[in-house]
């Protein structure tokens, strides 16, 4: 665990065609298959742990350890859940996988006990009990997706083998470790799959998701059911199981808690009994909730009620919306037929010189500042092509598809050719993506259909096949047709089939314009359902002024019945369109968003906003003032104020007169030179320090934008990162920043990272100074293993070591040539070794 | 098995315990950079979401020897000779664990990509925060004690003096702090959100010789349930 590289391991337990075959599920018998099909209804039990601590088990015991050694104690409190109506009991192995039982016990014993301790309850149906792992997955944890899967994974195993009938995966609050169990459980048995997460009083899990988003992923990944449990009481989960129906396409479950806890002598009480819990529970039946239990505080006594209930009642059917829809972790986005919406292309290095620079170099910053001014800008999906020949694209699409969600609530569109990479991406990936593309080749269709259909993903289908694109509108829904038809077989919904009808230049063939917009028309009405896709700025090439005619041809296309466009959300004429034609179709209701945004603007427009979401304006009263100074002091002092606003507009004043060596050499290092001694004399302190070298950052950026490429030297290349096991990144970007504007080149791998990773980046690259930070004593010996390997693999590079636990002692006890007691001292280093 | 979870009404920090985060000893303050870190402050307290459980177990004196402290009815002993110094002599235990939530991890990752300089003032700001959700949380433990005619001292936590941070795993299952508060915890015992804080208390007998003579200057001051009694925690 706490592997932050990336492996796709455990893809290959399987053959790709096992894995991605359809699923048969194992249904014990009729009745539970009428159940899972919504025709009857099923009743779960209540509180485990509650009872368990009842009879004098210790906070924070493990209580799967009680089959083991006192099974009739487990037996017993199943016996009485079957004794007052339960047809399904669920194992006690909510804690049972290898990470938390840390070896206290095998997780086959466990299961094998656990199963034996339900089965002598002699319940209907044995459900396996699998609840979270207890560590929080990547990116904003240590855990990797991969790693989660394998201890979910054996669990299944386990519990497959020991006889369970079902599995309930419960009480989930990160949906990226929801849908690792679900894959572990789809993919390593063929016994139906229960899924439940948990809420709290905003609505959302801890993680942000929301019933929507869980319904939609979960429901698209094929569980056999899904739903709420734990979180609140009935009447707080009520509103929630009715978000959840709206987007779920199979049964829903509620186990909810007795109300709210209270301690009361130490003892924890709910505030709920069976009674007043049954009402609510019958309002949930009501709006279409099917399989029903209790969760913390509930007891026989609340299963009892229920049965009554079920027993007087007939399951009301509930309908799944049939509108588009996709997901991140945190974020649904859903179009209703006639709604439009945005896929944000920048996150694609084929004509962009400075992402592909950063995506050969692995410094996924850049990518991050792409997906937030996207995001910022009104994306909706993020389109995400790590296409380069050089690099290894599944692995790179994967760390990037990881990293963006932490920055972008955005759900994301896989855009590759390679079905290794789609496959790879899509499969760790804690929402419902898009899958960018297939098309109507044979090939192509059978590769990604299954992949699309196993991970649950909508899938973009462009009109184009062994023949090439078709010429006519004809032609291209043809092509639409044979994909659609396939999407069909795979059992996948409409609304998640996206055709792209392919834009061409009319400045090459004028009738395209026409031809494309026509083909949508087709497609939208021979193919009902389906949705349709398009990158509109193809239009345009070879004409001047080309995002006029891109607007134009938007807004066109939105009236021939276009879904999303695949545009530029930072160019603003592309974004007018759209708001406008959102106050057109009605989507946006009162046209309140187009007012908002609209009034009282000048109609001077179509400017494309800076990338940078770090730029500033220069900020009234912050001009540089030209007075007497030389525009050498005025930058110099800019520096040192830390002032980034005015520094554009100074450099190119001195770029003017000076070479951009000059400008470095003589102005801006001196200036951060003397920022560093105040520093070191306690004249600044850390932001200022900072606040510096944004501003000195701001003039070399200009220098850089200015000069050809390559006419900028660089000083030599630094690699850093923060090592595996430390989530602890801040000291790191300090040293970065400074690193930078001292002229070396930073390769910044992140935190938590793994020593070979790190090393082979140093081999790569041909890196002679490396840096590392560790916060903690803890993550100190990973520093050591990182040094170690260096000095097998890459003798010539020296290193550097920083970070608040670590002292000169301790940098000579973990092999490091050199201790950085702060970033300016770090710079220093790099001048010493590098020059 | 679900306990009470706190929410805690704070509403600001203390700019000059969020300046000493950052290493300020009287330093001029350029404006444009106050103004950052006035907005940084601002963010976090808009983002973070402190909340806390706690739980008193009586210290089981059979079970206990030099160097461990057993509590009753929690599988969890304090190893290491500082926390027995700590706990020494008490009749029971509070254990408390609070967190600003995730949202903070997520709002320091998006600024490593677009502003360290925020994502420095962030961090300053939500540790300052996140030891005002213990001193909440530890609030709730002295009344607790109180109501219970005992006498609390301050709080302490994994990583100090010789007391493993390995106890960080017991603390969270202890308090069931996954399930109530979203916590996790790394391979190397790193709590998950990272602006997190696990801490025992001891409960004594007698009033304890660290106890703030006065209530100003007390940290649990702003979150105090004893004095609205016109009583103190000192009796």
């Amino acid at each position: 665990m706490g592997n932050a590289s990336v492996s796709t391991s455990s893809v290959s337990i399987h053959a790709p065609e096992d894995r991605l075959r359809p699923r048969r599920v194992r249904v014990a018998d009729g009745h539970l298959a009428d159940a899972l099909a919504g025709r009857a209804f099923l009743l779960l039990d209540g509180a485990m742990g509650t009872q368990l601590q009842a009879a004098g088990l210790e906070a924070g015991a493990l209580p799967e350890l009680l089959c083991l050694t006192d099974p009739g104690a487990v037996t017993a409190v199943h016996a009485a859940y079957v004794a007052a109506g339960s047809e399904v009991v669920t194992t006690n192995t909510f804690g049972a996988n290898a990470s938390k039982l840390g070896g206290a016990a095998g997780v086959g014993e466990v299961f094998s006990a656990a199963v034996a301790c339900a089965r002598a309850a002699r319940p209907r149906y044995v459900a396996a009990d699998i609840g979270p792992s207890g560590s929080l997955l990547q990116p904003l944890g240590t855990l990797s997706f991969d790693d989660a899967y394998d201890l979910f994974a054996e669990q299944v195993r386990a519990a497959d083998a020991a006889g369970a009938d079902l599995f309930v995966i419960e009480t989930m609050a990160d949906l990226a470790e929801a849908k690792a169990a679900v894959l572990a459980a789809k993919e390593n048995s063929d016994l139906p799959v229960l899924c439940t997460m948990t809420f709290g009083e905003d609505g959302r899990t801890f993680l942000g998701t929301t019933p929507e988003v869980a319904a939609a992923t979960l429901s698209a990944l094929g569980v056999d059911a899904l739903g709420i449990n734990c979180s609140l009481g009935p009447d707080e989960v009520a509103p929630l199981a009715r978000r959840m129906l709206g987007w779920a396409a199979c049964p829903v479950v509620v186990q909810a808690n007795a109300g709210l806890p209270s301690v009361v002598d130490g003892r924890t009480t709910y505030s709920i009994g069976p009674d007043e819990y049954c009402r609510a529970v019958g309002r949930m039946l009501e709006a279409g909730v099917t399989i029903v239990g209790g969760c913390c505080g509930t007891t026989p006594e609340f299963v009892r009620a229920e049965r009554a209930l079920l027993d007087a009642r007939e399951p009301v059917s509930h309908v799944a919306s049939s509108d588009f829809c996709v997901a991140s972790a945190q974020r649904l986005v859903s179009l209703a037929a006639g709604e439009v919406g945005v896929i944000g292309e920048r996150i694609n290095p084929t004509g962009k010189r400075r992402l592909k620079e950063a995506l050969r170099a692995g410094d996924h910053d850049y990518v991050m500042g792409e997906a937030i001014a996207q995001t910022r800008a009104g994306a909706e999906v993020l389109d995400v092509n790590a296409g380069l020949p050089e690099i290894d694209e599944p692995a790179t699409l994967v760390r990037l598809v990881g990293e963006l969600q932490a920055v972008s609530s955005c759900p994301l569109q896989v855009d590759s050719a390679d079905p290794l990479a789609v496959e790879a991406a899509v499969r760790s990936y804690p929402g419902k993506p898009i899958i960018n593309s297939t098309n109507g080749k044979a090939s192509s269709l059978e590769a990604i259909v299954p992949i699309a259909r196993h991970y649950g993903c909508a899938l973009v289908g462009l009109a184009l096949d062994e023949g090439g694109i078709p010429a006519t509108a004809q032609g291209r829904a043809d092509v639409a047709a044979r994909i659609v038809r396939a999407a069909d077989a795979a059992g996948i919904r409409r609304a998640d089939v996206l055709v792209d009808c392919l834009t061409m230049a009319v400045s090459t063939d004028q009738s395209q314009g026409r031809t494309i917009l026509e083909a949508i028309r087709l497609v939208k009405s021979q193919m009902p359902g389906v949705r349709c896709v398009l990158g509109v700025s193809n239009v345009s090439f070879g004409l001047p002024f080309r995002e006029l005619l891109n607007a134009t041809f938007l807004a066109a296309a939105f009236g021939a019945g276009l879904d999303l466009a695949i545009i530029n959300p930072l160019n603003e004429r592309l974004m007018d369109a759209v708001a406008a034609w959102r106050v057109v179709n009605a989507q946006d209701e009162g046209a309140a968003g187009y007012i908002g945004a609209y009034a009282g603007r000048a109609p001077a427009a179509g400017t494309t906003r800076a990338a940078s979401s770090a730029a500033e304006p220069p900020a009234a009263g912050q001009k540089a003032s030209p007075g007497d100074q030389t525009p050498e002091r005025r930058a110099a002092e800019l520096v040192i104020a830390g002032r980034r606003g005015p520094m554009p507009e100074v450099t190119e004043a001195l770029l003017a007169e000076h070479d951009a060596m000059y400008v470095i050499d003589q102005v801006l290092i001196p200036a951060l030179d003397e920022v560093g001694e105040r520093f070191e004399r306690g004249t600044f302190f850390l932001p200022q320090l900072m606040a510096s070298a944004e501003a000195a950052k701001a003039g070399f950026e200009t220098i850089r934008a200015r000069s050809a490429a390559g006419s900028v030297p660089s000083k030599g290349k630094v690699a850093l990162c923060t090592v595996r096991g430390d989530i602890h990144d801040i000291g790191k970007n300090i040293v970065r920043m400074l690193l930078e504007n001292y002229g070396y080149q930073v390769i910044d791998l992140g935190r938590d990272v793994e020593p070979q990773a790190f090393v082979d980046c140093i081999v790569r690259n041909g890196i002679r100074l490396a840096g590392l930070s560790a916060l903690m004593t803890t993550t100190v010996p990973a520093m050591a293993e990182t040094i170690a390997l260096l000095r097998e693999q890459a003798p010539e590079c020296k290193v550097m070591v920083g970070g608040a636990v670590l002292n000169p002692e301790y940098a000579r006890m973990v092999g490091a040539d050199f201790y950085a007691k702060d970033a300016a001292e770090s710079a220093r280093i790099a001048a010493e070794v590098l020059g | 098995m679900t306990g009470m979870v706190e929410d805690f009404d704070i509403p600001s920090v203390d700019r000059g315990e969020v300046l000493r985060y950052l290493g300020h000893a009287g330093q001029d303050i350029p404006p444009d950079l106050d103004a950052r870190i006035d907005d940084a402050v601002a963010r976090c307290m808009e983002v973070a979401r402190p909340r806390g459980v706690t739980r008193v177990f009586d210290v089981d004196l059979p079970s206990s020897s030099p160097g461990r402290v057993a509590l009753a009815g929690a599988a969890l002993t304090l190893d290491g000779r500082d926390i027995s110094a700590h706990l020494g002599g008490a009749t029971a235990a509070g254990l408390l664990a609070v967190t600003l939530g995730i949202g903070i991890d997520r709002e320091l990752r998006l600024l490593s990509a677009t502003d360290p300089l925020a994502q420095v003032v962030l961090d300053a700001a939500a540790t300052a925060l996140v030891e005002r959700a213990a001193d909440a949380a530890e609030a709730l433990l002295v009344g607790e004690a109180a109501s219970r005619g005992l006498f609390a001292n301050d709080r302490y936590s994994c990583g100090y003096g010789d007391f493993p941070l390995d106890e960080q795993r017991s603390f969270v299952s202890t308090l069931d702090a996954g399930r109530l508060l979203g916590l996790g915890l790394t391979p190397s015992n790193l709590l998950v959100p990272t602006k997190s804080v696990t801490a025992v208390l001891g409960m004594f007998g007698e009033p304890q010789p660290g106890m703030p003579a006065l209530c100003p200057k007390c940290h649990c001051h702003d979150f105090c349930t004893i004095r609205a009694t016109g009583r103190t925690c000192r009796g």
